[in-house]
Parts: structure tokens; C-alpha cells; sequence
């Protein structure tokens, strides 16, 4: 969907009167240039909230958008002009001499007093975060493409806040040329010199604990989900949840996912020691106190991971939380009794303190009707420390989901051309593959479940090897990858197969179990967008072992072979019907 | 320079005069502060370049010093008299006390033409009056900095000249000196953004966007130059400057409907801020006697240049289109076309105000060296935007709320805090 460029005169909005918190107006801008991607977002998303639709969940949840000024390209022009910083920028040089010669440079002159007045009267932490123009025309998602910069803004003198706002601003600005950004740019056809950066300031959601401050609850939701598990489909979309600032989740890929549609259903975790295993953690929190190094150019200058017993001594688990009791190797949810804690916010989805998933419904369904397109909302959320409930939602960021660029149509007949190395009907993922040139694969005359430990062990060799040489390569074996139980299939662990792109799991006729179909390693195949194939011996798609057999294998060891071919194999995954293939390149 | 029959003493004791009637100040109290607590004149030999002595005269007026160490500019004037000298004082003094810095008022000057002078004789006149004046002068008691014909070289050479009597390192005797001698950023910046910085309120104030209105200035110097530029960047535009012709020994106005160019108009001006004529000329602007400036159909007048241009002869000759005039010069407007001005209902942004951008900045020079840290440019006018919006609002609201004209407001705030300032002292 193609769109103009944002100019906030064009809208509703007003200009900043240097007044953060006690103005009438919660979202201002600064300067006559364009708001930029996010900073748009959030402006269409304010009609949302205005629009009285969310009121019916007051006074359990408020909605609001953090209090946020943005400032606008103009200043990102000047910024650039008046320092000449555009030949720096464009010099291909290191991220850090990049960002500091922008910490060497002024900041123009209109936006100074802003700026200082901003800090003279805010003294909790800000976010400062950047909307760039491309993601306006474009109407893509540049998530985390460009920095942002959460600064404590709590000392005690103005001149250290002020200083402090300016650097990060200047580390965003700085960021819209650093090597992740052109990489980005380069892939999706676009140049920096398109490139305009607008930067927003807005009020970090979450409650101060001693030395961290956080939101008890981050999350995003989408409105499509390719990786659906259980009874939920892609259009049900997904919900990620986690404790402290979202980093965790949209850095990290750790998360509490489930469907909206299935707010009790626990993610397809193997086992409870598996959901031990994989749940949270470690949480980011903003710093309240002196960094350990004073560094301006570094995006966690302020940021900092905690172990989840620092959330407990917090007391903010109370709500999100849910405790493994090894007497009866049940999880229940709150932290009422001692044990391992899990981080599934059962009190929230399944006790319904707070109506917080019909709110994510709601304002899904909203936001898409109110875009025109399908939604990825970032949010945060500060549960009231006692009672849970009032909580304050807020909401962050909101990016189109571009599923329809995303999309690949595969009829039954592509899944049965005549150079298909597999396909199935029962596929996680989405889009398309062609960098995968290597085939690990379990010799399937040479399987024996009895020995799928030693294949473990054999396989994290090659998988090794291949990390090393920075070798994606498809992965093909028999049973439940990822079993703890070896007579299943291949007990591996997901680091023994790192380097899997594309996995293949298929059963056998003397070992029939239920395939996993990735739930194993389901947060590992969302998170590193795994293309996961699972294949049944009688159903009809199968590999086509006569091909791979004539292929020239490189190496090999008892059990399992690698196969390097000379060109790309292509993998297809149609999300939305869970159909997928792998084409080799046709001999000429 | 000035008219001769202009005393601009008495205007500012004029004016001073009407703000004790509002605040209502008793004898003793008026008596101090119409006139000033210390005047100092000095005679200066100095010897030429052809061999001969030549006697210049000066003065240093410390107006009052109750809130602080005084702070004023010390300038070159070949028709520099003490009766402005003591004006620019007593002007000072308002000035600091209605940003609110810690400082007194003082002014200096020295009747001289630095234009017909080498640069060994002005360095000459810069350290003799630095050796009539050293005890009296100081970072705790009296800081000079730069005004009119004088340069950040002349604030090094009476920089040294003080550091050598003293026998000690003084950086924060003297302010405006070049960055990276002790000056600070932001510094030759300062006036004409602040000039700006009130007129950007001002216009908030008036609920006009910037990119609406078109100006007129008076003056092409520092003030001028840098006020021209912000003015441009919040998207005003320019229509006519006049500056001084040295070689005509008048001044010329600079007239462009369009919207002057300053980097072109920069690029033809000499070292006296006069503008080549038969350059600009070439580059499309039509050339107008000195006074047009202030006849011009414009949104905002900013004199920017010397004392008493706008006069109970010319103020008539001012458009109705005019909305706002920001003083960027001191003491431009004389008491009877302020009274026009007033009851034309004009928003006037007094001299005290307008220009205060400077001084502020130069007391963070002094705060600067007294601790030897110095400031990233963005800290000092991020510092400098906020203490003179502060200072337009507390003036805007006052004038509101007592429905006082805006230089009336902003002198009632002055005169109060320094009357206040004394009265803690025990002085009255």
C-alpha cells in the first residue's frame, strides 16, 4: 500500500510548547519536516484511542500513547548541512567513527532550547527512538534497523539530562548510516541518500525499582502468524509477551507467544522441563544508575540485563508469573509457593486480572480496519504494583505487517514439478530460500533410533563445520528432532543444529510417532525463521532420496552424509496454508 | 553617531523616572539608581606610529553593582560621549537583572577611530586603559567584553595587558574573547539568536507562523548577521538591511522583495560591515537611502545598529503592516516614538530583551573560565534559548496581566529586582 509523506501540519497534532507533561497535548512535534514511519504510526493510532472504542476497558487498563514529542527531518537537514556531515556519513567508515563525528557535531540552534526545557521539567527515563522517512514512503517495517536510545534522564542537574538527550539524539541520527542500515537499504532496493531521519522523544512506560526501570509487561502483537501451532491459524496473528523493556522480544526473540484466539494455551512446549528451560530468564531494564563506562555511541549505554531473581526481589512477578512445583511436577500460576519461577503470565491470560488480551484483540482489529493493512503493535504495560489493575497500556510503536510482499502462492502442482527435492503440507514459516547449497541428511539405509544419540553427537560436528565456514544448510532426518526421548527420533539440541535453515522431519515406517513439526524448537524456528518441513512416509509428498543420492557427498560419517551442490536449492513456504517445497536446480 | 542635541543619560533617566512613579520607589531609592555608583575618566597616551604621542580619552561607568560584578562592553567611537556611555550603563544593569543573571551594569568606551588607526596603536589604547583602570576593573568586579568597533583581539590584548599587572591567570576578567582562548561557543552567535529567539515568541505570542512574515533590519553587523540567519532557518524572510558605507560615510538600505541572500550579501560586505553597492546592485537589489529601512512593508522592524533611529520624526513613517519591533541595538527608540509605538499598539521588544542574548552569553564565558570547563556549543545555546525565553514570558506576562506596554514590563521587573537587591544590602 502506497502512501504519502506524514507532515504534521497536515494532521492534528500541535507543535511542542515546551511543556513535556503538563501541556494539553500529549504528542507534539518540533520543526516543519516530516514525522517519519513510527511517529505517523502513532499519529494514525491516536484517532484509535480518541475514538472512545478502548474506553470500555477503563478503569482496568488505560490506554494512552506515552507522552512523545517528535522532531522533525527538518532538523535531521540541518543537523547534516550546517555540520557537513554528509561526506562522513556516506564514507563507508565503522559505525563508531560514524557516530562520533555526529557526537562531535552541533545540534542546530532552533531545537537547543527545546530540548533543554524538555529536560528541565522531565526527569524520568526517555526513550528516543527513530522514524525515519523510508519507512513512511515505503510503508515497510524497518524494525530495528535504526537505533534507539533509552536514557535515565534522572540526574539531578539539567546540564547532565540535556547533555544526555542531545547525544542520544545525535547516536539516532548517527544510526541512519551505520552498517545494519545499508545492508537494509541494499536489500530492499532503497539508498541511504533517500534517507531522512525524525526522531522521537517519548516517556519510557514502566515503574522505577531501585536502580531499574521497567515495564512489568512488554509485548508485541501481529496480526499474522506464520509459524501457527495447535488450533490457531495464521489469521488469528500472535502475541509475544515479556517482562522488562521489549528488547527481550524484538532483539532476542524470547518470549511468552501464544494466539489471541488461544490466550490459555501454553506454547507447544515438549515438556515442562522444556518450558523451564526456554522460559524467560534475564529482562532488560533501563539503568538508573552511572553506566560503567561513560559511551555516548553505544545504543545500551543505559540498558542493562538482569537475572529474573532481581524481578523477584522487585516484587514485580506477582502477576506475570507461574511457579514449577517439583512435588507434583505441576505449574501453577502466581508465586505463591517456592520453586522455578516461569515467566507465562498465567495470572494475566488465564486468571484474567486484567482483560489485557481482549484489549489486544480489540485494538488489533482496529488498527488494521483504521491502516488498511495487517499490524505489528509494540507495547508496554505498568501493572498497578499491588492489585495488578488499574494498568496503564501504552502503546508504542505500530508497523504495517507486509504480508501480502511476503506471500508465495504453491498449488499442488508446484508441490509435484519435476525437480522437487521434498514437500509437504505441514510446514512452519514463510517466504522464500535460495542460499542454501549444502544437504545434511541421516542416511536413511543407515538409521537406527536405537543409535540416535551417537547421530546427535555426529551431527553437531558437521553442524560445526558449517557455522564456521557461515554455510546455511538443510537439514534432513528421521523422528522428532529435538526429542528428549531417544527412541522418538534424533535428541538433539537446538545449538547442535544452529546452522539449520531449512529442517526436515520425517517419519518411517517402524517409526511412526507423531512428528514435533518444530515444537521442540519452535521458539528457535520463529525467532531464526526457520523453514520447518514435516513429512509423513505414507502421505504424498516425499524426499526424493533417488536424486539426493546421485549427488556428490563431501563428507561423510557413520550415520549421516553432506551433499554440496553447485547451485542454490529453492525453498517456498506458503504460510497461510502451511504448504511448502524445495526445488534443485534442473540440470541444463 | 548619535545627534548631538540627544542625551541618551536622560532618556534612560527618563525612562527609569517613569518605572519608579509605577513601582512606587522612594527618594533615596531613586537617587541611587538614576545615576551612577562609580564613573571613571581616563586619559590615555598612546604613541603613534609616526613617532608622535597622541592623548585618547575614556571612561569606564559602573551603573550599579548590587546583583553582582558589573558587566558591560567597552567601545571605539571617534564621537563617543559619556553621557551614552553612562545610558549603556544604566542600561546594563536593567539588562542583566531582567535575564536574571548575577551581574551589575557598567559600559566603557574610548573616543577613537580604530578605522584610521594601525593595529599597534589600538593594541596602544587597549592596554593603556587597562593601565588606568586594572584596580578597578576585574572577574570580581568589573568584566568588560566587546562592543561597538571593538573585536576579540582587543579583549586579548587588555586580557594580557591585566593578567601581566596582576601577575596571575584571570581568564573571566574579560568576555568575547576568540574560542580557544578562553571565549566561549556561541558566543559571536549570541546577540542576533537572541534577538531572534524573542521575536520566534513574540510571534507565538501574536499566533503568526514565522514563514508569514518578512522583516527589515537595520544594521549588517554581527547583531544583524546572525539575527538575519536564525530568522531564515524558522523560515522568516528578510526583505531589506541597511548598513553603514564607510567610504560615503553614510548608510544605505539593501532592498530585495524576494528575500536577501545573506550568504551572497556577506560575500560583498567589507570588514566594516559595509555592503558593496555596485555588487548588490548587479545581484538584483534595489538601493534606497539609509533611512528606508524603517519605511518598509513589513511584519517586523529589528534596528540593529546605534542609538536613537527611531525618532518622533521618523516613527510616522513606519507601515501599518509592521507588527513587531525587536531592539536588537540599544536604546534605538526615543521616549516620544515610543509613545507612537505604544499607542499604535506595536508589539515592542525592548532593547533590554531583545539583545540580552549577548550579555547572557558572556556571563556563561565567565562562568566557564572562573571554573576553566568549557561548554559544547549545544549546551550554551540550549542555556541561552531557555534564559531568554524564560525572560520574554515573565515580561510577556507581566505586560498582560497589568496590561503594561512590554518595555514598561520589562523595566518594572529590571528596576525591581535590582531595587530589591539593594534593599537586601541594606543600601536603601
Amino acid at each position: 500500500m502506497a502512501r504519502n509523506k506524514y507532515s504534521p501540519h497536515q494532521g492534528s497534532l500541535v507543535p511542542f510548547d515546551r511543556d513535556f507533561f503538563s501541556s494539553a497535548h500529549r504528542f507534539t512535534y518540533i520543526g516543519k519536516g516530516e514525522l517519519g514511519g513510527k511517529a505517523h504510526g502513532l499519529a494514525e493510532i491516536k484517532g484509535v484511542i480518541e475514538s472512545g472504542i478502548i474506553d470500555r476497558f477503563s478503569p482496568d487498563i488505560s490506554v494512552t500513547i506515552p507522552t512523545l514529542t517528535v522532531i522533525t527531518t527538518e532538523y535531521f537537514d540541518l543537523f547534516m548541512k550546517q555540520n557537513d556531515l554528509y561526506d562522513i556519513a556516506y564514507s563507508g567508515q565503522s559505525d563508531d567513527l560514524i557516530a562520533h563525528a555526529f557526537q562531535n557535531a552541533h545540534m542546530p540552534v532552533q531545537i537547543v532550547g527545546d530540548l533543554r526545557a524538555l529536560v528541565q521539567q522531565v526527569h524520568t527515563p526517555l526513550a528516543v527512538r527513530s522514524s525515519s522517512m523510508l519507512e513512511d514512503a515505503m510503508f515497510e517495517p524497518f524494525a530495528s534497523v535504526y537505533g534507539t536510545k533509552m536514557i535515565p534522564n534522572n540526574q539531578p542537574d539539567v546540564d547532565s539530562r540535556f547533555r544526555k538527550l542531545v547525544e542520544a539524539v545525535k547516536y539516532v541520527y548517527a544510526s541512519t548510516f551505520f552498517k545494519a542500515a545499508g545492508n537494509y537499504m541494499k536489500a530492499t532496493h532503497h539508498s541511504t541518500l533517500d534517507e531522512k531521519m525524525a526522531v522521537i522523544i517519548q516517556e519510557v512506560v514502566g515503574s522505577r525499582w531501585g536502580e531499574r526501570f521497567y515495564p512489568q509487561v512488554s509485548g508485541v502483537v501481529r496480526s499474522y502468524n506464520f509459524y501457527p501451532f495447535g488450533n490457531a491459524s495464521p489469521e488469528d496473528g500472535v502475541v509475544d509477551l515479556a517482562l522488562g523493556l521489549g528488547r527481550m522480544i524484538v532483539d532476542e526473540g524470547v518470549a511468552w507467544s501464544y494466539s489471541p484466539s488461544f490466550p490459555k494455551a501454553c506454547p507447544p512446549f515438549n515438556s515442562v522441563s522444556d518450558m523451564l528451560k526456554n522460559t524467560q530468564t534475564r529482562f532488560w531494564a533501563v539503568n538508573m544508575q552511572a553506566p560503567e563506562a561513560y559511551n555516548p555511541i553505544d545504543e545500551i549505554e543505559y540498558m542493562e540485563k538482569f537475572d529474573l531473581a532481581a524481578a523477584e526481589y522487585d516484587g514485580s512477578l506477582a502477576f506475570i508469573a507461574s511457579t514449577f512445583d517439583s512435588q507434583d511436577g505441576r505449574i501453577s500460576a502466581g508465586i505463591g509457593v517456592k520453586g522455578p519461577r516461569v515467566i507465562d503470565f498465567a495470572p494475566i491470560l488465564k486468571s484474567r486480572m486484567i482483560p489485557l488480551n481482549e484489549l489486544l484483540e480489540t485494538l488489533l482489529k482496529t488498527s488494521e480496519d483504521r491502516l488498511g493493512t495487517r499490524v505489528e503493535i509494540e507495547f508496554a504495560v505498568r501493572l498497578d504494583r499491588k492489585e495488578c489493575s488499574p494498568a496503564e497500556f501504552g502503546f508504542l510503536q505500530i508497523r504495517p505487517m507486509v504480508v501480502a510482499e511476503a506471500e508465495v502462492d504453491l498449488s499442488h502442482d508446484d508441490l509435484r514439478a519435476d525437480n522437487v527435492l521434498a514437500a509437504s503440507e505441514t510446514v512452519l514459516g514463510n517466504g522464500v530460500l535460495d542460499t542454501v547449497k549444502d544437504i545434511v541428511f541421516v542416511d536413511p539405509e543407515r538409521f537406527d533410533v536405537s543409535r540416535s544419540r551417537e547421530i546427535a553427537e555426529e551431527l553437531e560436528k558437521f553442524n560445526e563445520t558449517l557455522v564456521g565456514s557461515n554455510r546455511p544448510y538443510l537439514l534432513i532426518g528421521f523422528g522428532r528432532w529435538g526429542t528428549s526421548d531417544p527412541s522418538c527420533g534424533i535428541p538433539v539440541a537446538f545449538d547442535q543444529i544452529s546452522g539449520a535453515k531449512v529442517i526436515i522431519e520425517s517419519s518411517l515406517p517402524n517409526l511412526t510417532f507423531q512428528l514435533s513439526q518444530g515444537s521442540h524448537f519452535f521458539h528457535n524456528v520463529t525467532s531464526f525463521k526457520i523453514f520447518y518441513f514435516s513429512l509423513h512416509h505414507r502421505g504424498e509428498y516425499d524426499v526424493n532420496w533417488e536424486w539426493l543420492k546421485k549427488q556428490k557427498v563431501v563428507s561423510a560419517t557413520e550415520h549421516l552424509k553432506h551433499v554440496e551442490l553447485a547451485s542454490a536449492l529453492t525453498a517456498k513456504v506458503d504460510g497461510r496454508n502451511g504448504r511448502g517445497v524445495i526445488y534443485y536446480e534442473k540440470e541444463e | 553617531m548619535t545627534d548631538k542635541s540627544f542625551n541618551p543619560f536622560e532618556m534612560a533617566q527618563t525612562q527609569f523616572d517613569s518605572i519608579a512613579d509605577k513601582l512606587d520607589l522612594d527618594e533615596g531609592t531613586r537617587e541611587l539608581l538614576r545615576y551612577n555608583q562609580r564613573e571613571y575618566h581616563v586619559s590615555i597616551p598612546v604613541r603613534m606610529d609616526d613617532g608622535t604621542v597622541k592623548v585618547f580619552r575614556g571612561f569606564r561607568v559602573q551603573h550599579n553593582d548590587s546583583r553582582g560584578p558589573a558587566k558591560g562592553g567597552i567601545r571605539f567611537h571617534p564621537m563617543e560621549t559619556i553621557n551614552t556611555v553612562r545610558a549603556l550603563a544604566m542600561w546594563m544593569t536593567w539588562k542583566c537583572a531582567v535575564v536574571d543573571i548575577p551581574l551589575g551594569g557598567a559600559k566603557g568606551g574610548v573616543i577613537c577611530d580604530p578605522h584610521n588607526l594601525s593595529a599597534r596603536e589600538q593594541e596602544g589604547i587597549c592596554r593603556g586603559w587597562i593601565r588606568q583602570l586594572s584596580r578597578d576593573l576585574g572577574p570580581l568586579n568589573d568584566v568588560p567584553a566587546p562592543d561597538v568597533m571593538t573585536t576579540p583581539q582587543h579583549m586579548l590584548w587588555m586580557l594580557d595587558e591585566f593578567e601581566t599587572i596582576r601577575g596571575s591567570k584571570l581568564p573571566g576578567f574579560i568576555t568575547g574573547k576568540p574560542v580557544g582562548m578562553g571565549g566561549s561557543m556561541g558566543r559571536t552567535e549570541a546577540t542576533g539568536y537572541g534577538v531572534i529567539f524573542n521575536v520566534r515568541e513574540a510571534l507565538k505570542e501574536l499566533k503568526i507562523p514565522p514563514a508569514d512574515t518578512t522583516a527589515s533590519i537595520q544594521g549588517f553587523g554581527n547583531v544583524a548577521q546572525y539575527a538575519i540567519e536564525l530568522y531564515n532557518q524558522i523560515w522568516g524572510k528578510v526583505v531589506c538591511v541597511s548598513c553603514w558605507d564607510q567610504k560615503d560615510q553614510i548608510s544605505y538600505s539593501f532592498k530585495k522583495l524576494d528575500g536577501i541572500d545573506l550568504v551572497e550579501l556577506k560575500g560583498i560586505t567589507d570588514r566594516f560591515g559595509g555592503i558593496d553597492k555596485k555588487k548588490a546592485e548587479k545581484s538584483g537589489y534595489e538601493i534606497l537611502p539609509g533611512d528606508a529601512w524603517i519605511e518598509q512593508e513589513v511584519d517586523i522592524l529589528i534596528p540593529a545598529a546605534l542609538e536613537n533611529q527611531i525618532t518622533g520624526e521618523n516613527v510616522g513613517r513606519i507601515s501599518d503592516k509592521v507588527k513587531i519591533i525587536a531592539e536588537g541595538a540599544n536604546g534605538p527608540t526615543t521616549p516620544d516614538a515610543d509613545k507612537e509605538i505604544s499607542s499604535r499598539k506595536i508589539f515592542m521588544i525592548p532593547d533590554l530583551l531583545a539583545n540580552a542574548g549577548g550579555v547572557t552569553c558572556s556571563y556563561f564565558e565567565q562562568v566557564q573560565c572562573n571554573m576553566n570547563y568549557f561548554w559544547e556549543k549545544d549546551e550554551v545555546l540550549g542555556k541561552l534559548d531557555t534564559k531568554i525565553t524564560n525572560a520574554f514570558n515573565a515580561v510577556n506576562g507581566l505586560a498582560k496581566s497589568k496590561k503594561l506596554y512590554m518595555r514598561d514590563a520589562a523595566y518594572v521587573i529590571a528596576v525591581g529586582r535590582v531595587v530589591e537587591a539593594c534593599r537586601e544590602r541594606g543600601w536603601v
